[in-house]
């Protein structure tokens, strides 16, 4: 199984895209009784290494869920998550944080960073928790490429929120993680903002092989990913490849309809 | 908006808790003390008018003095033939001669010593007392005596046994009765011993003399207007007082040593009230500051600022009235606790029923209400200012930065403070130190803010070894320096309140002990119980002198006098044997003068007075009155500290002035080569019928000496314990809110890679932090304030500091420790957090 290790393919155009994460017929219930909610409903899903995915649907359409159940921070019901080789749902709590330290990154939509650290520390954060120091010179490229650098000795509260977002995916990839997670990331940023964002994360993609997983109700912002994913009820009705605003509109609409699966 | 104060402390009521519980505690401190004070006058009350019973007048020796260290001063004996005069009076009905006075009680060979005094007193039945036999019958012999019930149960003595009573003289006698004291089986804490007027007598040393006489009046005779007769034709010699006067008199003599009890007693109350009213403000001040987006939507909604404050206040009201409610009803139940505290210290107090009067119920309501209210009107003002506007806003409130006009504020205050100490101080000036400390305590405060980061920077370094949980529990302390001030202020003023106990108590130590240093005698006997004033018959030294062992004795006596009014103590020494026995170092004239009379005075006395050789002195004595005495040496303070006064007489002139026939203490120096503990076994078999001498040498005198200073400290410092406590629930408060206001960060920690040991590390480490920096700024606040007082206190003598380094450093350490334990809950509450709750929290 370590072929499908995603760490092995650091390069874009690999000429048979591996696997880097999949759900299995995942189950997850919210609530108890008659407030039961099935926020995922037998949903089945195949992250590709060194691609950038975005996840879309309805509000409901349990999307969060999926990708929280991808990255280990939600337990599930039934099903299987494999990260990697790494059956995530037969992980102790404490194991399933080392690998989110040591495996993930994350972007979330807001309040992504420690107040009482810099951007600096912000962005080693993940490898000093685990005693380790960043490779200089992979951290001089990113702050470089997210043009962070004369902003690396200030705390977030001196930040404007692009600047905020951009030391997320800073930090969300400072340790070379298998897969990065962002939950909404342009969400509260202005368009010119939001746009200089996603392009840090496809280039991410396209220049180191980074496997990107985005969740996002936004057409446009899933535009910048290599493929879309729609969820509906809890599963998983549709996948597009190579998407526009426009064709990713059209899919959308399709699915808002009562009957749209 | 009353209704929407009270929904609002419902919900927050997890937040307001440990307030509710800070509150209770310092209200329950309040209460426990007044309660138990209380209590112990009343107890003293009952007992003297029981002992009173049915005299309406009783007739002593007059003395202007009043009572010294809760002791009544001995009066002079009466003559037998006053007696007579009295019954000779018109209206007096019944008249009894008594020779009363304290003892002690020996049951098969060893001494009782209970808390309070054995009292050694004349038998007499109804109507004069309210003594009642419960078996047996009165004593009528010379080896007869009565012994009360409890007493009697407690050294499981019964009738027939023989007992040994000491006094002067030292008689064994047969218990032929037991007695009930009204209705009680004896007088709390004290034993009661009854023989008949001879053996009294006898005991006490008093030959045919009385220490005074009860009169009862004829029925039909108005009681003052027999008073006034009778002193009338007494005359100024004698006073007359009423029965109840009597009592009373007495029982004030015995309150006057739970007063200090209540002093200390509501003195750290005080202090665990101050360092509750940190923590309610702080609780306060947290909770609004996480409501600001709830309160700027009220006020966008139309509510006033004064609605808010108003509301914000109700609030503290209701935590305020509920708590101090809650400590009051506690307080009732901690005064047996603190009866217990204060009787293992070694203070005598009585038993019996807990007094609860309406005072104490409504000083404990309106002190927690008050102070509660109080505390919250910060914060009150700060919520009432937040702007509406405030509502739309997205991010998090600001932390409060420290202003530059806090800074300079505080450093003037401090400078000011630090001034007046040192000039308080060496002009021996207590009020001046005291308004100092006072000010010195402001300026803490007002710097607080600004030197709690600074503090919490170098004193959390080793933290840094922790990485990033050490990091960030030292940035979270910096980051809102006011929290961490208050928070750690609360806990800094309890500790520097035990590090002024602890050091005051240590240099008192050693000050009692340097006193001992100008004693040069091997061995020496004293009255095993503490007090001044019982003592030594004669005969016990000029046994002892006698004996092979022996090369010299020096014998002390103790006695009283009026000082322009109040009652002041000097000390009797033989001024050819006690050179022998002491290194006394004469700053002017000499020792030896003093047989020729006059007094040796201690040269702080003399330069306070401005008194030198050959002036004179008024003093009044009990036996003469007032007379003028020749200054005729001054000796340094350290001897005046070995002789117990700063006022010595020769042995000679104190029989010209008192009738007391007791030594206090014989000194006794052995020949060159003798055994210590051989000369010892001697001493003891010379003066084995007098079981009240205790034999001791250098280190038992000293830590005798010691011993009481060392009681009283502990239990202050066990009550300080408990303003520690209010501290650390400052601290796990605290803690716990700022936990709730970061919880999307704990939350962001915990997805990147946070681990839960890792959380509760950093948790942990900002309670350890928060309790190292109280605990730099409390011991170094108490140093100084100890410092101050000692200063203050010596005056021109030499000032004594004796810093006990272990016992602050098992301070500091077990401040820390504590620390760590106030940051166990919140901690483990942090870890429980579900990241994905955490990171959703708005």
């Amino acid at each position: 199984m370590t072929t499908l290790h995603a760490t092995s393919f650091k390069h874009a155009s690999a000429p048979f895209p591996t696997i880097a994460a999949r759900a299995i017929d995942v189950v997850k219930t919210y609530g108890r009784d008659e407030a039961t909610v099935r926020a995922l409903d037998g949903a089945n899903v195949a992250i590709p290494a060194g691609r950038f995915t975005a996840v879309m649907g309805p509000s409901g359409s349990g999307k969060s869920t999926l990708v929280h159940a991808l990255a280990g921070l939600d337990r599930i019901d039934s099903g299987q998550v494999l990260l990697g080789g790494t059956d995530l749902s037969a992980l102790s709590e404490r194991d399933r944080t080392l690998l989110r330290r040591d495996r993930l990154g994350f972007v979330f939509q807001s309040f992504n960073l420690v107040p009482a650290l810099t951007a600096a520390e912000n962005i080693a954060l993940p490898l000093t928790l685990a005693g380790k120091k960043p490779d200089p010179a992979w951290q001089a490229e990113l702050v470089a490429m997210l043009g962070l650098g004369a902003r690396l000795n200030h705390r977030p509260a001196q930040l404007s929120g692009g600047q905020q977002q951009r030391v997320a995916v800073g930090r969300a990839l400072i340790a070379r993680p298998d897969i990065v997670f962002a939950d909404e990331p342009t969400g509260n940023l202005d368009s010119r903002s939001g746009a200089a964002l996603l392009r840090f994360l496809r280039d991410a993609t396209r220049s180191y092989g980074q496997t990107i997983v985005m969740v996002t109700h936004d057409p446009v912002a899933a535009s910048y990913a290599d493929q879309v994913v729609f969820l509906a009820d809890g599963r998983v009705v549709d996948e597009l490849a190579n998407p526009t605003p426009e064709t990713v509109l059209a899919r959308t609409a399709h699915l808002d309809t009562p009957d749209g699966k | 908006m009353w209704r929407l104060t009270l929904s609002n402390a419902i919900a927050h009521r997890s937040r307001l808790a440990l307030t509710w519980v800070a509150v209770a505690l310092g209200v329950a401190f309040v209460v426990g003390g007044l309660v138990l004070t209380d209590t112990s006058s009343r107890v003293l009350d009952d007992q003297f008018r029981t002992a009173a019973a049915g005299v309406d007048l009783t007739i002593r020796s007059s003395a202007g003095f009043d009572s010294a260290m809760g002791v009544e001063v001995q009066r002079d004996p009466l003559p037998a033939t006053l007696t007579d005069r009295i019954a000779g009076t018109a209206g007096v009905a019944k008249v009894r001669a008594v020779a009363g006075g304290s003892a002690q009680l020996q049951v098969r060979g060893k001494t009782v010593t209970p808390k309070g005094p054995t009292l050694l007193g004349t038998w007499a039945g109804s109507p004069f007392t309210a003594y009642t036999l419960r078996a047996g019958h009165a004593p009528t012999g010379a080896d007869e005596v009565v012994l009360d019930v409890a007493t009697a149960k407690a050294e499981h003595v019964t009738l027939g046994d023989r007992i040994t009573v000491s006094a002067t003289a030292s008689r064994t006698l047969r218990v032929v009765g037991l007695t009930q004291i009204g209705d009680a089986d004896g007088l709390p804490n004290s034993n009661v011993l009854l023989t008949d007027l001879h053996t009294a007598q006898l005991l006490l040393g008093l030959g045919t003399g009385l220490t005074s006489i009860e009169a009862i009046a004829a029925d039909d005779v108005n009681v003052p207007d027999l008073r006034t007769r009778l002193a009338a034709t007494l005359g100024i010699t004698y006073a007359v007082t009423s029965g109840q006067d009597a009592a009373a008199a007495s029982a004030d003599a015995a309150k006057q040593s739970i007063s200090y009890l209540r002093i200390v007693l509501l003195a750290l109350a005080g202090a665990g009230l101050v360092v509750g009213a940190f923590l309610i403000a702080n609780t306060f001040g947290i909770v609004l500051t996480q409501r600001s987006r709830e309160l700027a939507l009220l006020r966008a909604a139309g509510a006033t600022g004064r609605q808010v404050l108003t509301s914000v206040l109700g609030e503290a009201l209701l935590v305020g009235l509920t708590g101090a409610a809650g400590g009051t009803a506690v307080g009732v139940g901690a005064a047996y606790g603190l009866r217990g505290l204060a009787k293992s210290a070694g203070l005598a107090l009585p038993g019996g029923a807990l007094t609860v009067t309406g005072r104490t119920l409504l000083v404990g309501l309106i002190a927690g209400t008050l102070l509660t209210v109080l505390a919250a009107v910060g914060p009150a003002r700060r919520a009432a200012r937040v702007a509406p506007v405030q509502a739309m806003r997205a991010s998090d409130p600001a932390p409060a930065t420290t202003k530059r006009g806090r800074l300079i504020t505080g450093l003037v205050l401090f400078a000011i403070a630090v001034a007046l100490m040192v000039v308080a101080a060496t002009t021996g000036s207590m009020p001046g130190v005291g308004a100092a400390a006072a000010l010195l305590l402001g300026a803490v405060v007002v710097l607080g803010p600004v030197l709690a980061p600074r503090l919490a920077r170098s004193v959390g370094r080793p933290l840094n070894r922790l990485g990033v949980p050490g990091q960030l529990a030292r940035e979270a302390t910096v980051r809102n320096p006011r929290r961490t001030a208050s928070t750690a202020m609360a806990l800094a003023l309890a500790l520097a309140l035990i590090t002024f106990v602890a050091v005051i108590g240590s240099s008192v130590k050693a000050i009692a002990a340097a006193g001992g240093e100008a004693i040069t005698a091997d061995l020496m006997v004293q009255s095993s119980r503490e007090e001044m004033l019982g003592g030594l018959s004669p005969e016990v030294g000029q046994r002892v002198a006698n004996l092979p062992q022996v090369a010299d004795t020096s014998t002390t006596r103790y006695g009283h006098w009026l000082d322009q009014g109040t009652t002041s103590a000097l000390t009797a020494v033989d001024p050819n044997t006690l050179p022998k026995v002491a290194k006394v170092t004469m700053t002017d004239g000499t020792l030896t003068a003093l047989q020729d009379g006059g007094v040796v005075i201690a040269d702080s006395v003399a330069k306070e007075r401005g008194l030198a050789v050959g002036d004179t002195l008024a003093m009044t004595f009990p036996r003469d009155g007032q007379q003028q005495l020749r200054v005729v040496g001054v000796m340094d303070d350290r001897s005046a500290q070995a002789m117990s006064t700063n006022y010595v007489l020769s042995l000679g002139t104190y029989a010209t002035h008192y009738s007391e026939n007791v030594d206090a203490t014989v000194y006794v120096a052995l020949k060159d080569g003798v055994d210590g503990k051989q000369a010892r076994v001697a001493l003891r078999a010379a003066v084995a019928d007098f079981p009240n001498a205790a034999i001791r040498d250098q280190g038992e005198a000293a830590a005798g000496r010691a011993a009481a200073t060392e009681q009283v400290i502990s239990l202050i410092t066990v009550l300080l314990g408990f303003a520690v406590l209010i501290a650390l629930l400052g601290i796990t408060n605290t803690l716990a809110l700022s936990i709730v206001e970061r919880t999307r960060e704990i939350g962001l920690l915990r997805a990147v890679g946070m681990t839960r040991a890792q959380l509760r590390r950093m948790v942990g480490a900002e309670a350890v932090l928060v309790a190292a920096i109280a605990a730099v700024a409390g011991v170094a606040l108490g140093l100084v304030l100890a410092a101050g007082t000692l200063a203050g206190l010596a005056a021109d003598n030499p000032v004594v500091i004796r810093v006990p380094a272990v016992q602050l450093i098992a301070v500091v350490a077990t401040a820390v420790l504590a620390g760590l334990a106030a940051g166990l809950v919140p901690a483990r509450r942090a870890a429980k957090l579900d990241v994905l709750t955490a990171i959703a929290t708005q």
